[in-house]
């Protein structure tokens, strides 16, 4: 059960990091927007999982965040990728590109290689 | 890295605990606000576009327990949480946390305040120098037991001779005449070799202290350092003082330096104000042959140890030391070994009587203690009961056994806590007060205790120990409760009641054991104070004088006593002077001594002894004791009289059989006198002994360099005389100075000083643990009481009379009550009889005191089972 949420919340900070370097900073709900639209459901029912990954990431150093005025003129806390969350995501995204890559070979040999 | 980074950022957000939820809170607004105008573009009605916005983002309550544990340390916050409701519990139960914490703060206030007078004594015998602990006295030691101090030239040859010793110093006591002639006042100093300072470790608060070379060769140097309370209430701190002037016995010593503030001389617990160079003594002193005279043992030494080198081999490489002395001059060495010696074990002054009485006193205050932790127990389990229902909602909305161990837990160490920083608080007062109060005496005293950081780390010990004890029982209990059966209505069974009795019992034992040593102490000492001394102290001014300074012999110590008693008797307003070595009820005790008299023969192994005492002629009139038989001593300068001694009735008794004492012969080490006189028995070393043998000799025959002068006056105000007694020895010496004048009243007072401390110490505890053990058991059978009312109701609805339910209370508590008062009733009776009194039994203190804490226990549990007796019966049944 927590194996799982440490998944969902690894996942998810992978997530975060990329959308912040994609998008710059954003606040909260823009962030749960851009995961939404990419991932699909992963976060249709519980958007809120998404603040106490961005707390972790932040205590953590990777993101900074501040107040700043929302697109309507209200204040929001923006999230922003710091220097070193930006070295972060670049060592796991490749770590999770190699991953990938050998889980994918791993899915896609043949019956002949098992033997 | 990473981690250590977010202890610290989780560490920083428990602090920030509210700004924090703050923000969350507005950021969970702002994004339902966002997400619920993108649900109005989409064409939903505004609540429905709320409602879904709600929907998506999920579980408020479930994310925030999220941030939070992600957010703080859930240990830390869990912790002041209960601290926070610790503090409310406590506020809600103001009388009972008062009681708690007063009484805990007295018992850990005197606990750390004698604990810091131990530490003192053993840690800190040499105050103002460091590492103090690490010094050992050098003693050399006769075949008689007795430590006889080290020659000046024994200390020129041992430091080589015992290398395990890296230092070794030379002091002495001295005391000094200061000031022009005619104003001289009398202080103390020490006589200190030359690396006195530099191996002590010293820095002086200003100026140099003594070199090495300036105690070299006698009498070269006339320089002097004084105490930072002398340079600050002679000089008034002035930095002029180095180089200035100071005249000590006639003789004018230049000031080179400034002892720091702390230092008090080398001879606990003396507070010296001059050090001057050992060599300087023969110049201050008369003409001693103290540096030259092998057998003239004036020093004290002390030593410290090489790095690496133990007690055990300074010792061996001392006696041989010594044993090589005593072969090289046998003439003054003979027989004489010596030991290496503890601070604590002192052989002179007053560390060992003090180390034990300490110990004793710390023993009986952590029983004390111990009593608080007992009654705190019994109190919370009573108070714990009430909150069952409490404990059980927690339970049953999912708090761990844990949870509430550490709720029950918090509460208790912050109530141990509060009781705690009183405590010391009360303990730095006390060792304050007792550090600036002075110890006016024939010396001057200084203790310096304090409280530092053994004494606090002790207390705070004591403190958590103490939490944790009364925590333990209401913390078990409450944890191994079940919901269901605290949520149902009261609980008729009482799981721990065994446990409340026993402690009950203990708690009623101790304070048994307390209150009948309290009862015993201040027994003896209302005995001590209303005992007749047998002499008349009252218009008696006492006041001592001191020739050491003009180092004079026999004869002229003879001759200046004869004048000065001669001017005091042409006093108008004395009715009799004399001048005696010992004056009664001394805090130092009068010594007793070895002797043979003609006529008694020994049938047991051993040796007579008696109190001795060298008094003028006149004494007997002065003090008001009668003589019996026989006459006074021949006057002063009579010359043709032989050397005569009065004897005491016991002395006749004991050693005489009550034959005729006159004219018989007494030898001692001073030689020998013939028996002129009989006098009454009175009173010597402390009121209530057992009646002592005595024997007074003449000051005509062994003159003194001391004398205490003893005036009686024929107006009854024996304090107007100072001034006149003061004028006639400045007549007869201008450098003289009268000292430690006093009545004998006063003198007696001092003398029940020592004993006045314990005397109030038990004053104030006895009616202390009678009450706490009043509150101890007045809380266990409230709480049991309170745990039986539909069982009261029952019995009350079905004919039984209030009264009968009341008595049939008290008796069950009663009898736990009785067997605990019992056993320590047995304990104290055996302390007593085999250890204080040595076989008398006070048997009013040991009737009286238990008849009064039966009394108080009976009244303790009369009270709560009237109040439950008292309860209407259908009212008790229908209580849940």
């Amino acid at each position: 059960m927590k194996q799982k949420k440490d998944v969902l919340q690894g996942t998810l900070a992978l997530m975060v990091l990329k959308t912040l370097d994609v998008l710059g900073p954003l606040h909260g709900y823009g962030i749960a927007r851009r995961i939404e639209q990419i991932s699909g459901d992963l976060l249709a029912v519980n958007q809120g999982t998404l603040y106490p990954v961005l707390l972790k990431l932040e205590q953590e150093g990777a993101i900074a965040s501040e107040w700043g005025a929302s697109k309507n003129n209200r204040r929001a806390r923006f999230y922003r990728l710091t220097r070193q969350g930006r070295k972060q995501l670049q060592a796991e995204t490749k770590d999770w590109e190699q991953t990938a890559a050998i889980i994918g070979r791993f899915f896609d040999a043949k019956t002949e290689d098992w033997s | 890295m990473k981690t250590l980074r977010r202890f610290f950022q989780r560490l920083f957000h428990s602090a920030a605990r509210r700004e924090q939820e703050e923000r969350l809170r507005e950021e969970i607004a702002e994004h339902i606000a966002l997400q619920t105008e993108e649900n109005l573009r989409a064409g939903l009605s505004p609540a429905e576009a709320r409602r879904q916005a709600m929907l998506k983002f999920g579980g408020v309550e479930a994310m925030k327990q999220d941030y939070r544990a992600e957010r703080g340390l859930l240990l830390v916050e869990n912790l002041l949480g209960d601290l926070r409701n610790a503090g409310r519990s406590i506020g809600r139960m103001p009388g009972l946390a008062a009681v708690i914490i007063l009484s805990l703060a007295i018992g850990i206030g005197a606990n750390t305040t004698i604990l810091s007078w131990i530490q003192m004594i053993l840690l800190q015998p040499l105050p103002g120098v460091s590492g103090a602990a690490n010094f050992l006295l050098v003693e050399p030691r006769n075949e008689g037991g007795w430590y006889p101090g080290a020659s000046w030239q024994e200390y020129r040859d041992l430091p080589k001779q015992v290398p395990a010793l890296r230092e070794v110093v030379a002091f002495q006591m001295v005391p000094f005449n200061v000031g022009e002639t005619g104003k001289t006042e009398r202080t103390f100093g020490q006589l200190v070799s030359g690396n006195y300072f530099s191996a002590l470790g010293l820095k002086p608060a200003i100026g140099r202290f003594i070199r090495p070379e300036e105690a070299e060769r006698p009498g070269t140097e006339p320089v002097i350092v004084i105490s930072y309370d002398y340079w600050q209430t002679r000089f008034r701190g002035a930095p002029g003082a180095v180089g200035q002037k100071v005249r000590v016995n006639e003789r004018d010593l230049t000031v080179i330096g400034v002892a720091p503030r702390e230092f008090q001389g080398t001879m606990f617990p003396l507070k010296f104000e001059l050090w001057a160079p050992a060599t300087m003594g023969p110049a201050l002193l008369g003409g001693t042959r103290d540096l030259e005279d092998r057998s003239s043992r004036e020093f004290s030494l002390i030593g410290m140890l090489r790095p690496g080198a133990t007690r055990e081999e300074a010792q061996a490489e001392f006696s041989t030391a010594m044993a090589q002395l005593a072969r090289d001059y046998p003439e003054a060495s003979a027989g004489i070994g010596g030991e290496i010696l503890p601070f604590w074990d002192a052989p002179r002054g007053p560390q060992r009587m003090l180390i034990s009485g300490l110990a004793v006193l710390q023993g009986v205050m952590l029983l004390l203690l111990l009593a608080v932790c007992g009654n705190t127990a019994n109190l919370m389990l009573a108070r714990g009961s009430t909150r069952q229902r409490e404990m059980a909602v927690r339970v049953a909305l999912g708090a761990g056994r844990w949870r509430i161990v550490s709720l029950v837990l918090s509460e208790n160490m912050l109530l141990a806590l509060l009781g705690t920083s009183l405590g010391a608080t009360m303990a730095v007062w006390g060792t304050t007060a007792l550090r600036v109060a002075p110890i006016i005496g024939a010396f001057p005293i200084q203790f310096q205790t304090r409280v530092d950081g053994v004494t606090l780390a002790f207390a705070i010990l004591l403190g958590v120990a103490c939490g944790l004890i009364f925590a333990a029982a209401p913390a078990v209990h409450l944890a191994r409760l079940d919901p269901q059966d605290g949520l149902r209505s009261s609980p008729n069974t009482g799981p721990r009641n065994r446990a409340r009795k026993v402690l009950m019992g203990v708690e009623v034992g101790l304070a048994m054991v307390v209150l009948i040593a309290a009862a015993l102490f201040l027994e003896s000492f209302r005995a001590a104070r209303q005992t007749d001394p047998r002499f008349r102290p009252e218009g008696v001014l006492l006041a001592a004088y001191d020739l050491s300074g003009r180092n004079p012999d026999e004869a002229s110590e003879r001759e200046f006593a004869a004048r000065l008693l001669e001017r005091l008797r042409a006093l108008p307003d004395v009715e009799a002077a004399a001048i005696a070595t010992n004056v009664p009820l001394d805090l130092h005790g009068i010594p007793a001594r070895t002797f043979t008299v003609q006529g008694r023969v020994r049938t047991e192994a051993g040796e007579d002894r008696a109190i001795f005492n060298t008094v003028t002629p006149g004494y007997f009139k002065v003090m008001a004791i009668p003589l019996l038989e026989g006459n006074d001593f021949a006057e002063m300068r009579e010359k043709a009289a032989p050397a005569q001694a009065i004897v005491n009735e016991e002395f006749v008794r004991r050693y005489l059989n009550g034959a005729d004492a006159i004219g018989r012969r007494i030898q001692t080490r001073a030689g020998t006198f013939a028996i002129i006189g009989v006098a009454r028995n009175s009173v010597y070393d402390a009121f209530g002994e057992p009646a002592q043998a005595a024997v007074y000799f003449s000051y005509r025959d062994l003159p003194s360099m001391e004398g205490q002068i003893q005036l009686r006056t024929r107006s009854g105000n024996e304090t107007a005389l100072t001034a006149e007694a003061r004028g006639v020895l400045r007549d007869l010496d201008p450098m003289l100075a009268l000292y430690d004048v006093r009545t004998f009243s006063q003198h007696i007072d001092r003398n029940l000083y020592l004993r006045r401390i314990p005397a109030r110490m038990f004053l104030v505890l006895g009616p202390l643990l009678l009450g706490l053990a009043a509150i101890g058991i007045y809380a266990a059978v409230s709480y049991a009481v309170s745990r039986r009312t539909r069982e009261i109701g029952v019995r009350m609805a079905f004919g039984a009379t209030s009264g009968r339910v009341v008595l049939q209370i008290i008796r069950e508590n009663l009898g736990v009550i009785t067997r605990g008062a019992a056993i320590g009733w047995v304990i104290a009776f055996v302390i007593s009889v085999h250890a204080i009194t040595k076989g008398e039994v006070n048997l009013p203190v040991f009737i009286g005191v238990p008849a009064i804490l039966l009394g108080v226990a009976t009244l303790a549990c009369w009270i709560p089972a009237r109040r439950a007796s008292q309860i209407d019966p259908m009212a008790a049944l229908r209580h849940e």
